[in-house]
């Protein structure tokens, strides 16, 4: 058996710059990033987590942010468990577009995909957007909503594990997807069927 | 049992850490299994000694001898595999890995299914990495697999992971660029896998739902567009396709090719969108070199009989929205119609029937929106309608003749009809389609007239000449007619009229007698709207010379002793126009004797007749002398001194007896040549009739006869009497031939020819009444009064005639006016075939006698 009971998928989308990749990064990795490039089309990244002594292992993809690699991002959508918007506080246009965003998710992602909202970059004095700004958008659109910062290690960790809290309730509410290992159900059609549980 | 085994296991693990295996392998080898031993065996002390190749041996043979243990062997190996990943101990993790190739390459079919679990499960373990060494390790071992046939495949195995992965790391963006390459070559190969794992079965998975090719064909596009250059070859070399490439962009070219060439015709949409897709999201239309270079390499490997889905799929595409300004969107259009007519003509030779006039259908429509757009200073929509033309070309030039015919037609059948409310998107779109015909035409290598123009064709064709009323169109008629004409490679050295052939070289031959049944089937047809051509007010020295090229064609093409004495027939009808029709200028009249006068030099220079030719010869001197404007080349001047008139020159005329005694001198028949005007509208009304009846004549000459006699020939019979001669026709033609008749739209010309000098006065009201639509006691009122015209054509002195048809001008303009307003109306009705087409045409039949009365 491999060391694993449960597996869950999460995206990340959002304008390029943002802090994707650095959030990624720090919560695999530890560690924050100098200078890389920008991200094209689609990264991956894996860790496993613990959540009630259980193993959860996240399947990490990291998408690009430019438009022409919109089409092949969006092709990721689609069997994720969890999507997570980021947007740079610091950056009112990163802001702004979010609403093109969800309009994309709301298209391309199954409809019950749990949303999570991040404002990225707190550890920057210049910030642009206020915090309740980003926590009215959010409750508005139904998502969960973070402000972090991948520079300073804050809430990256609480992010990815407060995603895998969430999801494995929603597994166990629905008793289906059991990730044993074997390559049968990991592709998220079976299990992304099942997070009913989520907001209500 | 069981437990206590785990434990000392456990144990036994836990020593191994820290002592390493060799130590403790005695201590618990009692307990533990046999393939457990077996597999611990073939990992070395130190990872860089290797797999212990006799161990593997002795592991091989084992499961070779207990294949019902592979699935155990399998999922132990994984197990310390994925403890190694995690302890970054590499080395022991590329042994195993080496291991579960030999496994797998080793285990006969029926059993691999038991392994293949596993196996799968450490290429996914090693591709979680972020090492790119154990990715690449993993992509080879994936690859290897793919290779193996399975008996049975296993059903529930997915590859969504591997697709992802694989499309992932096509996308690398590793800092090395070494490492980067080798990523991304990986990650192609890998997709190669996956697709050829699962093309063969939809079952496995379905590789071509878009959730998969939304991956694959863009990250396969992604690395083709890096290369440096793109060099399009239609067919790859094998190490390409098996993956041997070292370069990302070939490699992916090659994965393409043989994704596109797997893919059947419920499939090849699925590749088709996404490529679309990337290419608009990735803004690769605008230059579009990229483009045609992975359209064409899809056109060389899709399945033949599917290479129309793509041309399809291009061609819905034309008009696909992009982001961007109006201008940029027309840009991108025109770039995709360029691709488009860059890859039709790989279509061309694979496409059949129905297809083919698909296509030929899709670009008129876009064409048509493309009009319907436009607005005057969009200098691209002209852009892309050239591309959309071109693609036409490019298509048609590589179908057979006869279907380039077939395409003729239907672009014909398409082309809107202007009489009626004048448009100028109505022109526009008149003018496009008859350069989609001219371009087609162009690609068409005529043999036998016949062939060129299969009779329903014609009639397009004359039908249009006659409906053509602006500038551009008639030009662009002439154009088609030239190339499909000329069938020597005479046109261009007869562009302009001129009366010295010698030096031109012009290439004559024999008229053959097919070519020789068709002309004196639609000859009259033929010449005479070639003759109408010519007696247009708006005619500039470009539609003169245009007109003048079709009939020296026709006289090169058709060069024959049957056909000289119809020739000259028209020069002398043509020389008679000029000097009769009052709506040409006085620089138009001159430029129709001109070309008269080249046209007779022509005859002369193709047919061997020394008479003739000393005659023209003389006269073309003496106009050289005396009235140079009498000859070539045509030139647009605004006065002329009264003295030199053509009509003050009548000595400088082609004399009909004349003729007729050189033809005659020559041998050859001349006595038919009448001076009058034997083309016409006057004429004509009842020359299609003649046309039809004379089928199973094969000379022309018979034919013209017929005609003619109704004016200068007392013994003849009727116009009446030989209306019954339709029936003799089959429906579609009579229909035509009496639109063709009756719907002529009469020029002013018509009305200063032949409405003068008749006692009967009339005033406008009448005239106007008599537009709106006749009673029932007016209608015949008007077959009397026509019988009475008739008559008098018939039984009056032919000078008589001349006089009583001399033009009388007052009545001319108001003629005019009234004309215009009927002109709102469609003269040709849309289908010929439609009944109320038929019904809406009766009024004109109806008074249409009348007015020629006035
Ligand atoms: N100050 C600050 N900078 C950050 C933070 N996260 C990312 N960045 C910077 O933002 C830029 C873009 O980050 P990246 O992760 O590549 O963004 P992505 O395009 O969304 O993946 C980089 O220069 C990072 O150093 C953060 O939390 N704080
Ligand atoms: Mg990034």
């Amino acid at each position: 058996m491999e060391d694993y009971k449960f597996l869950f998928k999460v995206v990340l989308v959002g304008n390029a710059g943002v802090g994707k990749t650095c959030l990624v990064r720090r919560f695999t990795q530890g560690l924050f990033p100098p200078g890389q490039g920008a991200t094209i089309g689609v990264d991956f990244m894996i860790k496993t987590v613990e959540v009630d002594g259980e193993k959860v292992k996240l399947q990490i993809w990291d998408t690009a942010g430019q438009e022409r690699f919109r089409s092949i991002t969006q092709s990721y959508y689609r069997s994720a468990h969890a999507l997570i918007l980021v947007y740079d506080i610091s950056c009112q246009p990163t802001f702004d577009c979010l609403p093109d965003w969800l309009r994309e998710i709301e298209e391309y992602a199954n409809n019950k995909v749990l949303r999570i909202l991040v404002g990225n970059k707190t550890d920057r004095e210049d910030r642009e957007i206020p915090r309740h700004i980003g926590e009215d958008f959010a409750q508005r659109h139904g998502m969960y909503f973070l402000e972090t910062s991948a520079k300073e290690a804050e809430n990256v960790e609480r992010l990815f594990m407060e995603i895998a809290v969430e999801l494995m309730e929603q597994a166990k509410c629905k008793e289906l997807p059991k990730y044993d290992g074997s390559l049968g159900p990991i592709n998220g059609k079976t299990s992304s069927e099942t997070s009913c549980c989520l907001r209500s | 049992m069981l437990p206590m085994r785990k434990i000392v296991h456990r144990a036994c693990f836990v020593i191994s850490r820290t002592v390493y295996m060799t130590c403790c392998c005695g201590c618990c080898s009692a307990l533990r299994p046999r393939y457990k031993r077996l597999v611990d065996n073939i990992f070395p002390a130190s990872p860089q000694d290797g797999l212990v190749k006799s161990n593997m041996e002795k592991l091989t043979f084992y499961s070779l001898s207990s294949p019902e243990k592979l699935d155990r062997i399998g999922e132990y190996l994984f197990q310390k595999a994925a403890r190694d990943i995690y302890r970054r101990r590499h080395g022991f993790v590329i042994i195993a890995m080496e291991a579960m190739d030999q496994l797998l390459l080793a285990c006969h079919s029926q059993t691999l299914n038991l392994f293949v679990e596993s196996f799968l499960k450490m290429v996914q373990k090693l591709l979680e990495s972020t090492d790119p060494q154990l990715q690449i390790l993993a992509t080879q071992s994936f690859v290897r697999f793919a290779n193996i046939e399975e008996d049975t495949p296993s059903y529930h195995r997915r590859y969504d992971f591997f697709v992802s992965k694989f499309s992932a790391m096509c996308h690398s963006n590793h800092n090395d660029q070494a490492v980067r390459d080798n990523i991304r070559l990986a990650g192609i190969q890998g997709l190669q896998g996956v697709i050829r794992k699962t093309v063969s079965d939809d079952l496995v998975e379905n590789i071509w739902e878009a959730q998969h090719m939304d991956k694959i064909v863009p990250s396969l596009l992604y690395n083709m567009q890096t290369a440096e250059k793109y060099e399009t070859v239609t067919c790859m070399e094998t190490d390409a396709r098996d993956g041997l490439e070292d370069d990302p962009p070939r490699l992916a070219e090659a994965c393409l090719r043989e994704l596109v060439s797997r893919a059947s015709f419920g499939h090849i949409r699925s590749v088709l969108r996404p490529v679309l897709t990337h290419f608009d999201r990735h803004e690769l239309w605008v230059p579009n070199d990229f483009a045609v270079h992975t359209f064409k390499i899809i056109m060389f490997s899709i399945q033949a009989q599917y290479s129309y889905s793509a041309v399809e799929a291009l061609m819905q595409h034309l008009d696909a929205g992009t982001c961007g300004d109006p201008a940029s969107r027309t840009r991108v259009r025109a770039a995709r119609a360029a691709v488009l007519s860059n890859i039709v003509a790989i279509a061309a030779g694979d496409s059949v029937g129905p297809s083919v006039l698909e296509i030929i259908n899709n670009l008129l429509t876009n064409l048509r929106t493309s009009v319907a757009r436009d607005s005057e200073k969009e200098s691209d929509e002209r852009l892309y309608q050239e591309a959309l033309i071109n693609a036409l070309g490019e298509f048609a030039d590589h179908l057979p003749d006869y279907q380039k015919i077939d395409i003729m037609m239907f672009i014909v059948s398409k082309i809107p009809n202007t009489r009626g409310k004048h448009t100028r998107a109505d022109g526009m779109l008149q003018s496009i389609l008859l350069k989609s015909l001219l371009k087609v035409g162009t690609t068409y290598k005529t043999s036998e007239l016949s062939k060129a123009f299969p009779a329903a064709f014609l009639d397009a064709l004359l039908r249009l000449s006659a409906a053509a009323g602006d500038a551009p169109p008639p030009l662009l008629l002439q154009r088609i007619l030239h190339t499909l004409l000329d069938r020597r490679g005479n046109a261009h050295l007869l562009r302009e009229p001129t009366v010295d052939y010698e030096p031109l070289g012009l290439s004559v031959g024999k008229c053959s007698r097919p070519d020789l049944i068709f002309i004196s089937k639609h000859g009259y047809a033929i010449f005479n709207s070639l003759y109408e051509g010519l007696q247009l007010e708006s005619n500039s020295v470009e539609n003169i010379s245009a007109i003048y090229t079709t009939l020296a064609l026709l006289c090169v093409e058709l060069a024959s002793d049957e056909t000289v004495c119809d020739m000259l027939q028209l020069i002398l009808s043509i020389q008679q126009s000029s000097l009769s029709n009052p709506v040409l200028s006085v620089w138009q009249q001159c430029a129709l004797h001109a070309v008269c006068a080249s046209l007779a030099a022509l005859v002369c220079h193709v047919m061997l007749l020394p008479a003739l030719q000393q005659y023209i010869t003389q006269i073309i001197a003496a106009r050289r002398e005396e009235a140079p404007h009498l000859l070539p080349p045509l030139h647009q001047f605004d006065q002329l001194s009264p003295s030199k008139m053509p009509s003050k020159l009548p000595y400088l005329m082609i004399d009909q007896m004349a003729l007729s005694e050189c033809l005659s001198s020559c041998g050859v028949e001349g006595s038919r040549l009448s001076s009058g005007a034997r083309y016409g509208p006057a004429v004509h009304r009842h020359s299609w009739v003649e046309a039809g009846a004379a089928q199973g004549r094969d000379s022309l000459a018979d034919i013209s006869a017929g005609p003619t006699t109704d004016l200068d020939s007392a013994n003849s019979s009727p116009g009446v009497q030989r209306r019954i001669q339709y029936d003799d026709l089959d429906e579609e033609y009579r229909m035509f031939i009496e639109k063709y008749n009756y719907n002529h739209r009469p020029t002013a010309h018509d009305f200063g020819t032949y409405h003068s000098g008749q006692s009967e006065s009339v005033s406008l009201e009448a005239l106007v009444s008599a537009a709106r639509g006749p009673s029932e006691a007016e209608r015949k009122d008007a077959e009397k009064r026509r019988a009475n015209l008739n008559n008098t054509f018939r039984t009056a002195p032919f000078t008589s005639l001349l006089r009583l048809t001399q033009p009388k001008y007052e009545i001319k303009d108001k003629l005019e006016e009234i004309f215009n307003s009927l002109s709102e109306e469609p003269l040709l009705a849309p289908s010929a075939n439609s009944p109320a087409a038929k019904c809406q045409n009766a009024p004109y039949n109806k008074y249409f006698p009348e007015l020629f009365l006035y």
